[in-house]
């Protein structure tokens, strides 16, 4: 199993000076853009990502296509890109940011002129200060070089680009609570309805979110074709994709691959095998939200489709493999930890529901467990999300809290005995 | 938006309107789901996850908030599916978790949302065996609001309120996730003129009032509707009342009026019912001192003394606290009085204790308007005195206008608090300091492109007693050319209307003074009115009081007037009688009764019959019944006819509008120079709110307002200043405000310290010496 690499080729090969833009053009940067602009239409760009079948890397995996036709017509119309990598495991973006920013940039400016924006927003994970930086440096080059800003490559495109740091909140990866943020309020998701973002989003003006990911493929699509993009990976799954791997595995990093094999070859080809050559228990197919796999289980497509077939999602690419030693009870409430210490506070069920099961599992965790416990939890994890299924039904406003039930429900489903060893035996009275 | 559509709850066919929220189209038919954060006057935020329903969409049932969706042709919906029950009890569960069980200490027991829809809706038990989320118990968040943080379930009413009703968002959520507390910012306490109305509708207990803590419980309350005498807005009310003291007034939603809201003002404006020093027993002046006498006594004195004087002249100051009732007593008792017999024009003998009234009001000819005009029409103009500060809940609805996109504009000096709500802010620029217009409206472009064809409703009074009329006739009659124009004539005080429409020939104070001719035998009656103390002419009329040869007055307080009376006769108040007031949109409605009278005393009009009575004279009337009724004939209007009966209908129960013909007979105050601004401030040291420890301190501060031009001039450059004039020494705290034309000082009217204090006078501002002594503080 081997690399493809479109979006991360030109990193790989100038890893020195890939950020700059005299690199960034000397490997054919802007060439895309600069030929959109000279002679293609909003309509053929359109038509090529459309082509290109590629599905949003943030997590939901919406098609783009489908996405960009949905933009509600309005004067004023904006392109944020959601840089808010946060989740546990993801680490994809950073690169895409730190190392090509340009890349970035020009997939933004392709975007624009196919919408008719003329605002754009990067909207950074504010823990993300060399990529913050790099991406700031990128902007402020591509401005002197007259790449943004009036009259864009000389046409009668004008495009500004705003990069805006986030001050800590994973929640602000949810699209609307970043929209909320970028506006100054309290990092909240907003009620959708009304504030669906390509009808009323930033400033209640029609808004694209989209990813750091889906963005950057923008080049090599209109560099190459949608049909190219198309032929790589497998239907519904077009492309290549950036799986963050990560945990008990030898080699971890960054793998650009097409998608479609299996996690288990991934693991064992690109990931060099499991460290200590120990067996994998279980793992997490796509970020810290995702609902956990089995060991056994390892012969799952690595494909948006193939891993929602087995109750859980591809998500943001972070696949996180736990060895035979893991302790999933301490897996699942680190996880669980995460989400109460990252929920928003707005909606009763997560604000409450993620700290209670903290709670629960730190109880259990420290040997104070009682036997209804895992009733329990699996309760308060049904008042969340009620029927427990994935994708989530909801009795909160965004996802965030359902993300949390998704390691505990799995943790039961699947390793029951784990738990159970540590609640006290049920005494029969004779 | 009014589409009639039909939909389907729990099996039943309903109808509903075209975007109306489902959990309000469910309650029109009387199908009630549990909500915490949803409140009817609020935006919807859909937080609190109590008023989830099912609803059928194309890709199978879900759960959404009730309060967030709108009800569509053919919406299928279930409220108690088993999904729908397990939903809310867990919603429940996960509010109690972290919720004190201090019910038993808590002021809200009893009329608890939480505690009642627990019972209704939330799980038998608590499975939640960790510790409760804990934050020092109640901390001030402002003189009058406390906020007690483990109970609040973070519904964001308080803060919804502050930030979309009254517009200022001084109580915030901070923090995030489990920790998120509501909460001031660093040294901003939430002084509001609202601020009680968050405390009305928080669901639980989180805030309290200091006036109302721990005093009752919700069950020993006896409760009447009334109507707030505080302003001439007529606020719907709701008195509570334990072991016969006043405890609480809370607002009630009245669509017409208040819409749920009072002013801080309104709200707690009522412990001195029950003051020690509230008058209860007669009192007459005995060598500078008062003694208690019995009714007998009072009447034989009265007698005594206007045969003694031989026909004297009888002159009433009369107050704006009356009810329509008590205001027919007196026209008939003011008639029989009178030297003249009858009341004409020119012979009239009763003066409004109000500065503000202004000759030819806006009347007959002119279309009046309602509230509900407010929010009709396309423009708002204002040129009047302070509306946030002397109709508090008319800025509310102001505000609410605007926000549905009424536009505004605001002329003047005064109302400098509704420029951020306006479009059009017309200070300095075209009127001077003596509130002239120095341009011609017509010339204001901006004007113009707002107003002109357009529908407006007119907000017209005098800023000052001393602003000449014809400025308010120019912008009115420019806007009778160019527009549409409703008028709302802006007299604050309570029931200023109903003394308009029951009093013959009402004079103004002005006329007060200027009349008063001492050669001549004189008795003055004053009843329920204070204008030594509220008044520009204040001086004026203290120097006729002591001259006068007797003064009767009928006041609930030894205050500044009554003090110089030589018979006081204590008179009963809010919540002690029973009548109809008019508020400024001459909507009738009826105030109750709930208290005793206390001590010994009687209402307004008891008094002045049974004088009547000792002196010979008929004014039969046995009880306020009577007077309502004959009240009611006097209006010949069968079916609007504002009488107690009709006004206890259930379609009556918020008012009747009813314009009975108005005489205003006022003469315009001589013009003079305008050097301070007087204006009058929401808390002020009348003697209700002195005797009202709850907020008597509110009206402690002694400031004045000028921007920072005319500060400059004056050379001060601390926040402090020593004000002179004459004799006089004021030590005031300096407040910048740009909007006010330069040269230009405003100060408040009724604070002690700025009585004797000369409008019309110049006046000077010097550094003090003192600011080391206070900046310790």
């Amino acid at each position: 199993m081997k690399e493809t690499l479109l979006l991360t080729k030109h990193m790989r090969e100038n890893p020195e000076e890939s950020h700059l833009l005299k690199s960034y053009e000397k490997n054919g940067g802007y060439k895309g853009a600069k030929k959109v602009l000279k002679s293609g239409s909003p309509e053929s760009v359109l038509e090529e990502i459309k082509s290109s079948n590629i599905r949003g890397r943030g997590g939901a995996g919406f098609p783009t296509g489908v996405k960009w036709g949905f933009l509600a017509e309005d004067e004023e119309r904006y392109l944020v890109i959601n840089a808010d990598e946060s989740e546990p495991g993801t680490f994809k973006d950073r690169i895409l940011l730190e190392r090509d920013p340009h890349q970035l940039i020009e997939g933004m400016i392709i975007t624009c002129f196919a919408a008719n924006i003329s605002k754009a927003f990067i909207y950074i994970r504010g823990e993300y200060a060399k990529p913050a930086r790099r991406v700031q440096n990128a902007v402020e080059q591509a401005y002197e070089k007259g790449y943004l800003g009036k009259n864009i490559f000389g046409s009668s495109m004008d495009l500004d680009i705003v990069v805006h740091l986030g001050a800590g909140a994973y929640i602000c990866g949810e699209e609307t609570a970043l929209l909320n943020s970028l506006e100054g309020r309290r990092g909240e998701p907003r009620l959708k309805p009304p504030f669906f973002p390509a009808v009323k989003g930033l400033y209640n003006k029609p808004t694209l979110v989209n990813n750091v990911e889906t963005i950057s493929s923008v080049p090599w699509i209109m560099n190459n074709s949608g049909k190219d993009y198309a032929s790589l990976g497998v239907d519904g799954s077009t492309g290549t994709r950036i799986f963050s791997l990560s945990g008990h595995i030898n080699n971890p990093g960054n793998y650009e691959i097409e998608m479609g094999s299996s996690f288990g070859e991934f693991v064992e080809s690109l990931g060099k095998g499991v460290r200590n050559n120990k067996s994998i228990k279980a793992y997490i197919p796509g970020g810290a939200s995702a609902p956990w796999l089995r060991g056994d289980q390892l012969e799952v497509k690595m494909t948006i489709d193939d891993v929602a077939n087995e109750g859980s999602m591809l998500g943001s690419g972070a696949v996180v493999m736990m060895d035979e030693d893991t302790n999933l009870l301490l897996a699942a409430k680190s996880l669980v930890s995460f989400f109460a210490h990252e929920s928003c506070g707005q909606c009763t069920p997560c604000r409450e529901g993620t700290t209670w099961l903290e709670n629960i599992l730190e109880r259990i965790a420290s040997g104070r467990g009682r036997l209804s416990d895992i009733d329990l939890l699996l309760d308060v994890c049904d008042n969340i999300s009620p029927g427990l299924t994935w994708p989530p039904k909801m009795t909160t406003i965004c996802p965030l809290g359902p993300s949390a039930t998704a390691s505990i429900v799995s943790l039961m489903k699947d390793f029951r005995s784990e738990v159970e060893i540590l609640l006290p035996k049920k005494v029969v009275l004779r | 938006m009014t589409e009639k559509i039909t939909f389907t709850v729990d099996g039943k066919q309903l109808e509903g309107k075209q975007g109306q929220l489902l959990i309000e189209a469910c309650e029109d038919s009387g199908i009630h789901i549990p909500r915490f954060c949803w409140h009817k006057r609020l935006d919807p935020v859909g937080m609190c996850r109590m008023c989830l329903v099912e609803i059928e969409t194309p890709r199978g049932k879900a759960l959404v908030p009730s309060c967030t969706t709108q009800v569509t042709d053919e919406l299928v919906v279930e409220t108690e599916s088993d999904i729908v029950k397990k939903a809310q009890e867990g919603v429940l569960e996960f509010l109690l978790i972290n919720h004190p069980l201090d019910c038993p200490i808590c002021d809200k027991a009893g009329e608890c949302p939480l505690q009642d829809q627990t019972m209704a809706y939330g799980p038998g038990e608590s499975r939640f065996i960790e510790e409760k989320r804990h934050f020092e118990k109640p901390i001030p968040v402002s003189d009058i609001v406390l906020l007690d943080r483990e109970r609040c379930i973070l519904c964001a009413r308080c803060t919804r309120f502050s930030d979309e009703i009254s517009g200022d968002p001084l109580i915030e959520f901070i923090q995030r996730g489990n920790k998120t507390q509501v909460n001031t910012f660093p040294d901003e306490p939430f002084k509001s003129y609202f601020s009680g109305n968050t405390v009305q509708i928080c669901p639980v207990g989180a805030l309290t009032s200091t006036s109302y803590r721990f005093k009752a419980r919700p069950w020993d309350l006896k409760k009447v509707s009334s109507t707030c005498n505080c302003c001439s807005l007529g606020c719907s009310v709701e008195l509570n009342v334990s072991q016969n003291k006043m405890l609480r007034i809370l607002g009630e939603d009245n669509e017409f009026t208040n819409q749920g809201w009072l002013s801080d003002k309104g709200r707690y404006n009522f412990e001195y019912l029950h003051s020690e020093n509230r008058l209860l027993n007669i009192q007459a002046k005995e060598n500078n001192d008062f003694v208690e006498i019995n009714i007998a006594d009072a009447n034989t004195t009265l007698k005594q003394k206007i045969e003694e004087l031989q026909n004297p002249d009888v002159k009433f100051v009369i107050g704006a606290n009356s009810t329509n009732e008590e205001y027919f007593v007196i026209n008939k008792f003011a008639n029989l009085m009178n030297r003249n017999e009858f009341l004409s024009k020119d012979k009239s003998n009763v003066y409004f204790a109000d500065d503000h009234l202004f000759e030819g009001y806006f009347g007959d000819e002119y279309e009046n308007a309602t509230f509900e005009d407010l929010d009709k029409s396309d423009v708002i103009v204002v040129w009047a005195e302070d509306i946030k500060d002397n109709i508090p809940v008319l800025f509310l609805r102001i505000k609410k206008a605007v926000k549905n996109g009424v536009k505004l504009v605001v002329l003047g000096h005064t109302n400098t608090s509704l420029e951020s709500l306006a479009d059009l802010y017309l200070g300095a620029e075209i009127i001077s300091t003596n509130f002239e217009l120095e341009t011609s409206l017509s010339n204001v472009k901006e004007f113009q492109d707002i107003v002109e064809d357009k529908k407006v409703t007119a907000i017209v009074g005098k800023s000052t007693p001393l602003q000449q009329k014809k400025s308010l006739d120019a912008l009115v009659s420019h806007l009778q050319k160019i527009s549409s124009t409703k008028i709302f004539n802006c007299f604050s005080k309570a029931n200023t209307f109903g003394a308009l429409q029951h009093i013959d020939q009402l004079k103004g104070l002005n006329e007060f003074y200027n009349e008063y001719d001492s050669s001549k035998k004189n008795i003055i009656f004053t009843i329920g009115s204070n204008p030594v103390n509220e008044s520009l002419f204040g001086p004026k009329v203290k120097n006729i009081l002591q001259d006068a040869d007797f003064v009767v007055s009928l006041d609930i307080f030894i205050n500044e007037t009554t003090e110089l009376a030589d018979l006081i006769l204590p008179t009963t108040s809010f919540g002690e009688k029973e009548g109809t007031i008019t508020n400024m949109e001459m909507r009738v409605m009826k105030q109750n009764k709930i208290l005793p009278d206390p001590g010994s005393t009687l209402s307004e009009w008891e008094y002045l019959t049974s004088i009547a009575k000792s002196l010979g004279k008929d004014i039969e009337f046995g009880s306020v019944y009577e007077i309502n009724k004959a009240l009611v004939n006097e209006y010949q209007s069968d079916d609007i006819a504002p009488s107690f009966d009709n006004l206890n209908k259930p379609s009556n129960l918020f008012g009747v509008i009813n314009r009975k013909d108005i005489d205003l007979n006022v003469r315009e105050v001589d013009k003079s120079k305008v050097s301070i601004l007087m204006v009058r401030r929401l808390y002020g040291d009348s003697s209700t709110q002195t005797n009202s420890p709850s907020i008597s301190m509110l009206s402690s501060e002694r400031f004045i307002e000028l921007n920072s031009k005319t500060l400059e001039k004056y050379g001060i450059k601390s926040n402090v200043a020593n004000l002179t004039q004459g004799p006089l020494s004021i030590f005031v705290n300096i407040r910048l405000n740009n909007l006010l034309p330069n040269d230009l000082v405003l100060a408040p009217i009724n604070r002690r310290g700025f009585e004797n204090l000369d409008p019309t006078k110049d006046f000077n501002l010097k550094e003090t010496n003192n600011l080391k002594e206070l900046s310790v503080n």
